[in-house]
């Protein structure tokens, strides 16, 4: 009958779309218990998923397309739901990894469901102060101070006294400012807000610092590229950024004050000279904000990963160490290219050391021959 | 037009009241004018951005890093193709029971109580059928997955089904019921061989609304899914979708990605006009053999 | 006594056979109803579990709370601010959609002809059919940079400027905001509120309308006076399934709704929707705290509104019905487009 071949065929459809799935999803993953390293066969790598850091996202994807190279079955996952989205999904585990911006706190410690985890550095960043006015470019000169009360909405207007006196001879149009933050959850908002709170004591007081804030004025973007979209659409618009995005996104970005009183420009090299005040062991309140080294950019930031150390698939740990050692090895070489500065090199090893915590049954992981150093 | 009324004079419609006629007429016209605006803009908009991310890479790759061209949209297409299977496994045996619950059997309060509750179901957020499904599959299971996607959409495609079958299935005359069971034919076969298929176009106009509404919802699966850069074919792993991709993409600073994500908004489009489209037409052939 | 004979069908069964299969297909089809039922309650249960802490923190505080604040250690929720989004850019829709909609019945009904008809309501449809993610995106990329630049400084130089009504239009921002919010969301009730109403006029018993005509109304008038009355309950109903559809839209909205949790009165400034909140900011919402509760207490007050509205037009509608002494019979939008077709 006509109909019944209609329902066949619906039925038909789901069902290979499951069986098919079934039958071929898992193969390439768990190669339980193959070679971890030395010799026999390479070890060709499993899939990952991570998520987090919203930041972070194009470097880690960069690095997990140039692993392929390395390993490739190694497919590695992952997804941007912010550095809040990263420690849930981290404390739920139902991710391989997570990535905040932000180390872990004190509640979100106690949360885990075990205190084992390794949380480590993978590279520089910055947040940037971005905007888009016509005529003005990059380089307009703002302190701590003024920018808290553009986002208190004290100062409302670019021909403000306090931006004319820091910026002589440039010609700060009649117009309106129009602020953008995030909407969602952030790793971004959290180091910009933690700066602004030590620039600004009536932030401090008013709003706090967080990964999400009661902002007193402002519209939400979704993620660093729902505020790029925001800022570059609206003619007066500014917000908060991670360098990389603001620079691939073309807005005016602004040169800030060094606590030193020079006033600096964000670059690579102004980023990796912030590197300097990263500390181990990675505690609640770690930031290299206000750097004191000369030339050091004050708002840069660094991002993190967090990993549980008693690991019970192998192929998957084994993944886990190898990627995360070439991140931290040649994948560094990689970041320059686009926009984010690598970690100092004493740092990078004491976040090797850290990667060797990870163990299966007991048993520590080591990076297959042929990664790392 | 004009009528004589007691000792009046025959006069003409007044001219007040043509004018307020032919006034009325162009109103309607201009609602019908404003209503179609929107659906060319977006069509031509759509259309426009999307044109050029159509290549044979969109098709055949799968995603790469922000800035790198050649990447492609495969992993989101074939993720959506397994999330809408599992939807529709789930969600049509399921809406067509129920469906079927509702027209033939169900009685006063019990039938009002399901009616009300699939008004309810089809006024929540997709977010919130999200959530839901997050805290019961997702955590369970310890894994985001294709699994998940595929129950938060049939969360929001079960009523829609539920309440069209019925429909459909009311129209099927009363006459052919008693007819076959008067035959001594038992309820249950009068049901499943008689007016199910009867009604058998008008069923499958249902289910496809549900899939043209399913295809294109994000939030259900932003929750549930995940997301993936890579094809997956594993119920149980994290997997990308068609919205789900065009939502992120677009919001990216580059161009690259944003490309790729109108693309991805083309096809939606298209997919969803089709399914529409064939379910209208389905939809007029039943009316007409059951009229 | 039975007896088994091959027919068409197959093999007859006994009389005990039949009234067990009867019995068991009954049951299968009453266990799917009822399963939907329970896949309410369930969900109703996993959202008040979830948002058990903040509701026993706030109580019904929360309903008039104005604050939004994760900060840790400084953390205070409210839902007015979201209730008063929701609200605000459904009732823009609805004032939008409705008299558009129904002008767009009228005319398929009374007036067009059948190469016209067709095509329009053809057209009309197909707007259900974009994906609420196009919808945003177009609202975002489109519709806001033109209420920015053009829309919103001439409303605000125009109707901002009378007393009272003009405070709904002041202080525009940047696009991203209440009144954009609502024109995406009305565009997308539009099918629905457009084919109820036509399924409802066509309803309208032809005799009264043709009586009218007789007697020397104009088309206009008979409508106005003949049609329009029969068909109110009916049109209310349509209104009440865009209002549902509107309460509940996620994606569109917070691509354009300005994202910022406000009350006020102006409608060109950004405001927040109990959907738009908890799509951008429940992935990161972490449970250690209060946010996630909340979040979640959030989707219940929201689910509670959309039953509100269900009971509240089942009511209407049976009033308006029986002030006019016609049983009009209101399908929802998923039945309708199957049907709404000839």
């Amino acid at each position: 009958m006509a109909v019944k071949s209609k329902w066949t065929v619906v039925a038909a459809i789901s069902a290979l779309a499951i069986i098919g799935a079934a039958c071929s999803g898992k193969g390439g993953a768990s190669t339980d218990g193959t070679a971890s390293n030395g010799g026999g066969a390479p070890f060709r790598g499993a899939a990952l998923t991570g998520a987090g850091s919203t930041f972070a996202a194009p470097m880690y994807q960069l690095w997990s397309q140039s692993f392929l190279a390395v390993e490739p079955d190694a497919k590695i996952n992952y997804q941007a739901i912010g550095s809040g989205g990263g420690i849930e999904q981290f404390t739920a585990k139902t991710v391989d990894f997570g990535a905040t911006d932000v180390p872990l706190q004190r509640d979100e410690i106690s949360a885990l469901p075990t205190q084992s985890y390794i949380q480590f550095p993978t590279c520089l960043g910055a947040v940037v102060f971005a905007y888009n006015v016509k005529g003005l470019q990059s380089g307009l000169k703002l302190d701590g101070p003024t920018i808290a009360d553009i986002f208190l909405g004290k100062i409302t207007t670019w021909n403000d006294p306090a931006i004319a006196a820091q910026n002589p001879g440039v010609s700060l149009p009649d117009e309106s400012i129009k602020v953008f933050h995030r909407a969602d959850e952030s790793g971004t908002t959290a180091v910009w807000t933690q700066w602004l709170s030590e620039e600004s004591p009536e932030w401090a007081s008013k709003v706090g610092a967080d990964k999400a804030v009661q902002w007193p004025i402002g519209s939400g973007g979704n993620g660093n590229d729902g505020v790029a979209a925001g800022i570059s659409q609206t003619e007066g618009g500014v917000g908060y950024l991670s360098y990389d995005f603001a620079v691939t996104a073309d807005l005016g970005i602004a040169d800030i004050k060094a606590p030193d009183g020079s006033y600096v420009t964000p670059s690579i090299d102004s980023i990796s000279k912030a590197g300097g005040g990263l500390s181990f062991p990675i505690r609640p309140d770690t930031n290299i904000l206000n750097s004191q080294t000369p030339g050091a950019y004050p708002v840069a930031s660094t991002t993190y990963v967090l990993i549980y150390s008693d690991q019970t698939d192998r192929a998957k740990a084994q993944t886990l160490v190898d990627f995360w050692t070439w991140a931290l090895t040649a994948g560094q070489q990689q970041t320059e290219q686009i926009n984010y500065a690598p970690l100092p090199s004493s740092f990078a090893t004491s976040a090797l050391s850290e990667l060797s915590k990870i163990t299966v049954a007991g048993a520590p992981i080591t990076p297959s021959s042929g990664i790392g150093g | 037009m004009a009528i004589a009324v007691g000792s009046r004079p025959l006069q003409a419609v007044s001219r007040a009241r043509r004018l307020k006629d032919r006034g009325f007429t162009a109103l309607l016209w201009l609602c019908a004018g404003v209503a179609l605006v929107p659906l060319v803009l977006i069509v031509s908009y759509v259309v426009r951005r999307g044109i050029a991310a159509l290549d044979a890479a969109f098709f055949t790759n799968t995603a790469l890093p922000a800035g790198l061209p050649g990447g492609g949209m495969l992993q989101a297409f074939v993720g959506s193709g397994l999330i809408m299977g599992f939807a529709i496994l789930f969600s049509v045996p399921l809406g067509v029971l129920t469906g079927l619950y509702l027209s033939e059997f169900a009685r006063g309060r019990v039938a009002s109580l399901v009616r009300f509750v699939a008004e309810i179901l089809l006024s929540t957020p997709s977010i919130v059928a999200g959530a839901f499904v997050w805290a019961l599959v997702v955590v369970a299971l310890g894994s985001f997955s294709a699994l998940a996607g595929g129950i938060a959409l049939t969360v929001l495609m079960w009523p829609i089904i539920a309440r069209a079958t019925e429909e459909v299935l009311r129209l099927v005359p009363d006459e052919l019921r008693e007819g076959a069971l008067a035959l001594g034919v038992p309820r249950w076969k009068v049901v499943l061989r008689i007016v199910l298929p009867t009604a058998g176009a008008g069923v499958f106009t249902a289910i496809m609304l549900a899939v043209a509404r399913g295809l294109g919802e994000t939030a259900p699966i932003l929750l549930t899914s995940l997301g993936n850069d890579f094809v997956n074919t594993n119920p149980l792993a994290p997997t990308d979708a068609v919205p789900l991709r065009v939502y992120f993409y677009a919001q990216t600073p580059f161009e690259t990605w944003k490309t790729l994500a109108w693309g991805g908004a083309l096809m939606l489009l298209l997919a969803v006009l089709i399914l529409s489209i064939t379910a209208r037409v389905l939809a007029n052939r039943q009316l007409k053999r059951t009229a | 006594m039975e007896t088994e004979q091959t027919r068409e069908y197959g093999t007859v069964p006994t009389r005990r056979h039949r009234a067990v299969a009867d019995r068991a297909f009954r049951w299968v089809t009453l266990a799917a109803g009822l399963g939907l039922v329970v896949m309410l309650g369930l969900l109703l249960w996993v959202l008040g579990e979830g948002g058990w802490r903040a509701i026993r923190e706030f109580g019904l505080h929360f309903l008039i709370g104005r604050d939004w604040n994760p900060v840790a250690g400084r953390e205070s929720y409210g839902a007015l601010p979201f209730i008063f989004g929701t609200a605000v850019t459904s009732a823009v829709a609805m004032m939008l959609a409705v008299p558009i909609g129904v002008g767009v019945a009228l005319l398929l009904n009374e007036i067009s002809s059948g190469w016209v008809r067709n095509p329009l309501a053809v057209l009309v449809d197909l707007l259900a059919a974009i994906p609420s993610v196009v919808y945003g995106l177009w609202g975002l990329y489109v519709l806001v940079p033109i209420f920015d630049r053009d829309v919103e400084p001439a409303l605000e130089s125009t109707v901002g400027r009378i007393p009272v009504v003009g405070d709904l239009f002041r202080g525009a921002g940047n696009g991203g905001d209440l009144l954009t919010a609502g024109v995406v969301l009305a565009v997308m009730i539009l099918p629905i509120v457009t084919a109820v109403s036509r399924e409802v006029i066509a309803i309208v018993p032809g005799d009264l309308r043709e009586a009218s005509l007789a007697l020397g109304a104009t088309r206009y008038e008979a409508v106005r006076m003949a049609v329009l009355p029969y068909a109110r309950p009916g049109i209310v109903g349509a209104s009440m399934l865009g209002l549902g559809r509107a309460l509940g839209e996620t994606i569109a909205v917070a691509l354009v709704v300005g994202n910022q949790p406000r009350v006020g009165a102006s409608l060109l400034q950004g405001g927040y929707t109990i959907p738009a909140v908890i799509a951008n900011e429940f992935r990161e919402a972490t449970s250690v705290g209060l946010h996630r509760s909340a979040l979640l207490f959030l989707a219940l007050v929201l689910v509670a509104m959309a039953l509100a509205m269900a009971t509240v037009s089942r009511l209407l509608v049976r009033h308006t019905a029986r002030l006019v002494g016609g049983a009009v019979e209101v399908r929802d939008e998923a039945a309708v487009t199957t049907m709404g077709m000839a």
